[in-house]
C-alpha cells in the first residue's frame, strides 16, 4: 500500500480533526453560562444562602420557635404582618419551620452521602485491591443489593424502624452504599494497575498503608463528586419518607412534614405545599446543577 | 423491529440458514447472560424476602397489638399472638413462610384472613394500569420532545425538554402530584382529586382519575428518557457516518431523524425504560397514597401500618420478582433485538 | 479496464461542463481563528470524464467534495461557486440541495462499515435509496434494489437483500455503497477514498466495477484519494491539492512522465516501487501539517520543500495553465525530464490506450 503521508490524525475522508464542528448535545445555553463558571456560582451562591439560612440564621434568635404554634393566628396566608411565610394549622410559623426543615433535609442528605462514600469507599476498595474471592464475594453482594427495590425497602425499613431521623438516615444509606462501593472499586482497579509497581519497590508497605497513602485520595475525588449528585436523590427520598410518616414526628419540622399536613388544606392554604414544595424544589435543583457543572469540569475518568 | 415481507426469495425464510444461526445463538453471548441474570435473580427475590421478614419481626409490637388495640391486656395479646402463630421462633416462622409462598401460596392477611395471594393480584391489576399508562405517557411525551429537540438544538423544543427534564429530576414524585392536583383538579377541576373507576366500569372515569397518578409517575421516567434520548439522537445525527450516507441518498431531515436517528435509539431507550420499573414500583406507593387509588402500594402502605406481615412479605415478594424480572428482560430485549447480535453468522 | 480514452479536462472542452468549480473556498472557526480548509479551488469535470485529487488528510479534498454535495456542517462558510449542470449549488436551501442529491450528484464514501446503518438491511437501505429518487412502490423498489445489487456485482443479491451490514465483507459493503448512491442514476459520482479501507484485491474489483459503471451511466467519475497509484491506473486527470488549495492539475500521462510541483513529487516518491531493492527506505518528507489558520502570503508548502526559495515564501503562487493542459501552482517547479518513460528514478505508469492495462503494482 502507499505510504500515507505522516503526521495528520484525523482520518482520511473525514473532516480534519481541529476544524470538526464543536461537541454535541450542549446547548448553546449551558456553553455560555459553563464559560462564566456561572453554572457553578448561581447555584452555589443559593445553596450557600440556604445553608446561612438554615443552619446560622436561627442562631441569631430572630427566628420564632419552629414548634410553637399560637392557635389565635393559625393559617395565615404568606405575606401577613409578623410571617413572612405566613402559619400552619396550628399557627407555627411557616418560615422557621422551612428554616428547621431544610436544617433536616440537609442534614440526611449530606450523613446518608458521608456514610456511602466512607463505607462504600472502603468496601470497594477492599474489593479491588484484593481481588480473588474477597473480591468476587463482595462484587456479588453488591450486585443483589443493587437489584433491590430500593425505593420499596426504603419505605419499608424507615416506616417499620419507627420516626426518627436517625433511622431514616441508616434505611437511607443502606441502599446507597453499593453504588459506591462499585464506584470506588473500579477505580481501584484501575488504580492499581499504576501503583502497584510502586507498592512492590516499597517493598515492607503493608496493603493499609497503600490503600491509605495512595489509593484513597485518589478514590475520594470521584466518590465526592458522585456524591454531589446523590444529595438532591437522598434530600427528596427523605422528603418522600417524611411525607408518608417515616421521618420524624409530625411536630418536627421537615418538608416532607409539613407538605403532609398540607395536603389537607390544598384547596383553600395552598401555600402550606407550595412554599415548602418550592423549597425542595429549588434545593435539589441547586445540587444538581452544582452536581453536574463540578462533574463535567473535574469528570469521571472512570 | 420492522421486517420485510417482501418475498424476494423463492425459497426458505429467515436469512443464513437456520440450523447455523440455532447453534451459534446457543454459544451466544446473549444465552449466557441471560442465564447468568436469572441465577443472580433468586438471591435478590429470596435476600428481599429474607430482609423483608427480619425486619417486621424484629421490632417490639405484634399485629395483635395492632389489631387489637391500646386498651388490650397482655393475656389478650399474648392469646392473639398464640392463635396467630406469632409466638413460635423467628425462623420456623420464615422458613414455613417461605415453603408456602414457592409454591405460590403467600399465607392469609393477619387482619382480614383472606388470602395474601389473592389481596395481592387484585390490587395489582389496579396498580398495573396505573404503571402501563404511565410508561405509555412517557414513552410517547420522550420520544416527542427528544425528536423535536435534536431536530433543533437550543430551540424552543428543547428548551422545553431541559424544564420538563429537570423538573421530573429535581421534584419528589409526591411534589408532582400535589402540583398537578392544585392545578388540574382544584382550580381548573378538570379532574377529581382522588379517587378510583374501575377500567370495566367506565372507561371514560377510569382514564379521568387516573391520569394525575399516571402523570405524576411519568415525569419521572420521562426525565430520564428524554435527556438520553436526545442526547443519542444529537449525537448520532452529528457524529455516525450512515446519517451522512441518508443525507447524500437525498433524504430529508426528518426522515433521516425518524427512520434513522430514532429507530436506532429504540433499544436503548426501551431498555433504559424497563430499568426504571425498581425505582417506578416505589413511587407508585406513594402516588397511590396521595390519589387513593386501590393499588398494591397503597396496600402496603397500610399492611405496614397494620403490622400484618403476610401482607407486607407478599407484597415486597411479588414487587421484588416483578423488578428483577423486568430488568431482566430489558437487558436481554437489547441484546436480542440487536440485529449483529441476531444474525451472528458472519458470511463472506 | 483502462480509463477511458476519453475528453480532456472539460474547461477547454466547450459546452457546459457537468460539474465547474470556481474559487470555491470552504472556512471553518476554530480556536486559532478561521481555518481555510478549501482556498479559491477552481476545476471542472465533464460528463462521463474521470477525475483523480489526490492529496493528504487535511488538504481539503473531502471537504471539498462535501461541498459539491451540500452536505458541510453549518458552521462552514462557503463561498465561490459551483455549478452542477448549469445550475448554481452554492447558498441553496437545505430542500432545494436534496433535490440535487441522488439525481445530479451521488457520493460513495469511505468506511462501508459506518456508513451503513448497522440495525437495518442493506436491501432496505437500497431500496429506500431508490424511493428516495422517484416514486415507486415499496414492493417495486425492492425489485429495483435487487436488479441493483446484481448490477454491482453483489452475488445472490436476493439472499442479500435480507442481510445486514456486518454480515458482509468491506468488498460487499462497498457494492451496497456503490448501489446506493447510483439509485438516481447521477450524473456525476464522487468516489471519497472509497477503496481506501479494503484490501488490495478488493480494491481493483471495485475499482473495475467503478469504471464500468460509469461506462454504463455515463457518469461523471471524481476519484479521491491518497494514492498516486490509483490515479494512475484509473484517471484521465488528475489534480493534487495541498492545504486546501489545487497545486498541480494535468492530464494522467503528463503528469507522470512530468512532475513539477515538488509537493507532487513527494507524492510520487512515497509510493514502495518493485524494482528499488528491498530494505530500501522510502523518501519520506519531515513533517509538519501545515497551518490552515495562517494568513502571511507565501505558498503553503514552502516549510516542506526541498526546492523553496525566498520568493515561495512571500508570495502566493498561483494555479496557472503553463503547458497544454498542465497547470501547476510553484515558482520553482522541477526540470521536465528530457527522455521518456525509462528513467528509473521515476516511478511510472504509463496508460497504453488501446491495450489492456500492464498493471505495475505501486501498492
Amino acid at each position: 500500500m502507499t505510504v500515507q503521508a505522516p503526521e495528520q490524525p484525523a482520518q482520511p475522508g473525514s473532516l480534519p480533526a481541529a476544524v470538526a464542528p464543536p461537541s454535541r448535545a450542549v446547548s448553546p445555553l449551558k456553553t455560555w453560562l459553563r464559560r462564566r463558571d456561572l453554572d457553578l456560582w448561581i447555584p452555589g451562591v443559593v445553596l450557600g444562602a440556604l445553608l446561612i439560612g438554615c443552619f446560622i440564621v436561627p442562631l441569631t434568635g430572630v427566628v420564632p420557635d419552629p414548634m410553637a404554634g399560637d392557635l389565635t393566628q393559625t393559617l395565615r396566608p404568606p405575606f401577613s404582618p409578623g410571617h413572612i411565610l405566613g402559619t400552619d394549622t396550628i399557627g407555627r410559623d411557616v418560615m422557621s419551620r422551612i428554616l428547621y426543615g431544610g436544617r433536616t433535609s440537609i442534614e440526611v442528605g449530606l450523613a446518608v452521602n458521608v456514610i456511602g462514600v466512607v463505607a462504600g469507599g472502603f468496601i470497594g476498595m477492599f474489593a479491588g485491591f484484593r481481588r480473588g474471592i474477597v473480591d468476587s464475594l463482595i462484587m456479588r453482594v453488591l450486585d443483589v443489593m443493587l437489584a433491590f427495590p430500593a425505593l420499596i425497602l426504603t419505605i419499608v425499613v424507615a416506616t417499620y424502624l419507627g420516626a426518627s431521623m436517625l433511622n431514616v438516615i441508616w434505611a437511607i444509606s443502606f441502599f446507597s452504599i453499593p453504588a459506591y462501593a462499585r464506584l470506588s472499586r473500579a477505580v481501584t482497579l484501575k488504580l492499581r494497575e499504576q501503583v502497584y509497581i510502586d507498592a512492590a519497590r516499597m517493598s515492607g508497605r503493608g496493603d493499609w498503608a497503600i490503600l491509605r497513602q495512595h489509593i484513597a485520595p485518589n478514590v475520594l475525588p470521584q466518590l465526592a463528586t458522585y456524591s454531589l449528585l446523590q444529595v438532591g436523590i437522598v434530600v427528596m427520598i427523605e422528603a418522600t419518607l417524611s411525607f408518608l410518616g417515616a421521618g420524624e414526628g409530625p411536630s418536627q419540622a421537615s418538608w416532607g412534614n409539613m407538605i403532609a399536613t398540607g395536603q389537607t388544606y390544598l384547596s383553600t392554604n395552598p401555600a402550606l405545599v407550595l412554599v415548602p414544595s418550592a423549597f425542595l424544589f429549588v434545593t435539589v435543583v441547586c445540587l444538581n446543577l452544582l452536581g453536574d457543572g463540578l462533574r463535567s469540569r473535574y469528570g469521571r475518568s472512570v | 423491529m420492522a421486517t420485510t415481507t417482501a418475498t424476494l426469495e423463492p425459497s426458505g425464510p429467515a436469512p443464513g440458514a437456520p440450523g447455523a444461526a440455532r447453534s451459534a445463538f446457543g454459544r451466544s453471548p446473549a444465552l449466557r447472560m441471560i442465564g447468568r441474570r436469572l441465577l443472580l435473580a433468586i438471591p435478590v427475590v429470596w435476600g428481599t424476602t429474607l430482609l423483608t421478614f427480619c425486619l417486621m419481626n424484629l421490632l417490639p409490637g405484634t399485629a395483635a397489638t395492632a389489631l387489637l388495640g391500646d386498651s388490650a391486656t397482655p393475656q389478650e395479646v399474648a392469646l392473639l399472638n398464640h392463635k396467630l402463630g406469632l409466638d413460635q421462633p423467628f425462623l420456623t416462622r420464615y422458613f414455613d413462610w417461605l415453603g408456602h409462598a414457592v409454591q405460590g401460596d403467600l399465607g392469609t392477611s393477619l387482619a382480614s384472613g383472606q388470602s395474601v395471594t389473592g389481596l395481592v393480584l387484585q390490587r395489582l391489576e389496579v396498580s398495573a394500569e396505573l404503571i402501563v399508562f404511565a410508561y405509555l405517557i412517557a414513552l410517547a411525551a420522550a420520544a416527542g420532545v427528544a425528536t423535536l429537540a435534536a431536530r433543533k438544538p437550543g430551540g424552543v423544543a428543547d428548551w422545553i425538554s431541559v424544564t420538563l427534564s429537570t423538573a421530573g429530576l429535581s421534584v419528589p414524585p409526591f411534589v408532582i402530584s400535589l402540583v398537578l392536583v392544585f392545578v388540574f383538579a382544584v382550580k381548573l377541576k378538570l379532574v377529581p382529586p382522588l379517587g378510583f373507576v374501575p377500567l370495566g366500569t367506565n372507561l371514560g372515569w377510569n382514564l379521568r382519575t387516573l391520569i394525575l397518578p399516571a402523570v405524576s409517575l411519568a415525569l419521572g421516567i420521562f426525565a430520564v428518557l428524554n435527556r438520553m434520548l436526545r442526547a443519542d439522537l444529537i449525537d448520532q445525527l452529528q457524529g455516525e457516518d450512515y446519517v451522512t450516507t441518508a443525507r447524500a441518498k437525498g433524504a430529508s431531515p426528518w426522515r433521516v431523524l425518524l427512520r434513522h436517528a430514532l429507530r436506532n435509539s429504540m433499544f436503548g431507550l426501551l431498555t433504559v425504560a424497563g430499568l426504571q420499573i425498581g425505582v417506578l414500583l416505589g413511587t407508585t406507593v406513594v402516588v397511590e397514597q396521595i390519589f387513593s387509588v386501590p393499588g398494591v402500594g397503597q396496600q402496603l402502605l397500610s399492611a405496614i401500618q397494620n403490622e400484618d406481615v403476610p401482607v407486607v412479605e407478599g407484597i415486597v415478594t411479588v414487587i421484588a420478582t416483578i423488578t428483577v424480572l423486568a430488568n431482566l428482560i430489558a437487558d436481554v430485549l437489547y441484546a436480542v433485538l440487536d440485529p449483529r447480535i441476531r444474525h451472528d453468522s458472519a458470511s463472506s | 479496464m483502462t480509463a477511458s480514452d476519453a475528453v480532456p479536462a472539460a474547461a477547454s472542452a466547450g459546452g457546459a461542463a457537468l460539474l465547474e468549480v470556481r474559487d470555491l473556498s470552504v472556512t471553518f472557526a476554530s480556536d486559532r481563528g478561521p481555518a481555510r480548509v478549501v482556498h479559491k479551488l477552481s476545476y471542472s469535470v465533464g460528463h462521463a470524464e474521470t477525475l483523480a485529487i489526490i492529496g493528504e488528510s487535511g488538504s481539503g479534498k473531502t471537504v471539498s467534495s462535501r461541498a459539491v454535495m451540500g452536505l458541510l456542517p453549518r458552521t462552514a462558510k462557503v463561498s465561490g461557486s459551483i455549478r452542477l449542470n448549469g445550475k448554481e449549488v452554492i447558498g441553496l436551501a437545505e430542500d432545494q440541495m436534496r433535490r440535487h442529491r441522488g439525481r445530479d450528484v451521488s457520493m460513495v464514501f469511505q468506511d462501508p462499515a459506518r456508513s451503513l446503518n448497522p440495525t437495518m438491511k442493506i436491501g432496505e437501505q437500497v431500496a429506500e435509496a431508490i424511493r428516495l429518487q422517484s416514486p415507486v412502490a415499496k414492493r417495486q423498489a425492492r425489485q429495483q434494489a435487487v436488479e441493483l445489487l446484481g448490477r454491482v456485482r453483489l452475488p445472490s443479491p436476493e439472499r442479500r437483500f435480507h442481510e445486514y451490514p456486518h454480515q458482509l465483507s468491506g468488498g460487499m459493503r462497498q457494492r451496497v455503497m456503490i448501489a446506493i448512491a447510483l439509485a438516481g442514476s447521477p450524473k456525476l459520482l464522487i468516489a471519497d477514498e472509497a477503496t481506501t479501507a479494503l484490501d488490495v484485491t478488493t480494491q481493483a474489483q471495485i475499482m473495475d466495477l467503478l469504471l464500468d459503471l460509469q461506462e454504463q451511466y455515463r457518469m461523471g467519475l471524481i476519484l479521491i484519494s491518497h494514492d498516486m497509484g490509483l490515479a494512475a491506473s484509473y484517471a484521465q486527470t488528475v489534480m493534487v491539492m495541498y492545504a486546501g488549495q489545487a497545486v498541480e492539475r494535468a492530464p494522467v500521462r503528463q503528469l507522470f512522465t512530468g512532475v513539477r510541483m515538488p509537493y507532487t513529487r513527494v507524492l510520487l516518491d512515497a509510493v514502495p516501487r518493485l524494482d528499488l531493492p528491498p530494505h530500501s527506505p522510502l523518501p519520506v518528507v519531515s513533517l509538519r501539517a501545515p497551518d490552515l489558520t495562517r494568513t502571511a502570503p507565501g505558498c503553503a508548502f514552502a516549510p516542506r520543500c526541498p526546492r523553496c526559495a525566498d520568493d515561495c515564501r512571500q508570495q502566493d503562487p498561483v494555479l496557472e495553465e503553463h503547458e497544454n493542459e498542465h497547470a501547476w501552482a510553484c515558482f520553482h517547479p522541477e526540470e521536465p525530464p528530457a527522455r521518456q518513460a525509462d528513467d528509473p528514478g521515476r516511478p511510472e505508469k504509463t496508460v497504453r490506450q488501446g491495450e489492456a492495462t500492464v498493471r505495475e503494482v505501486h501498492q
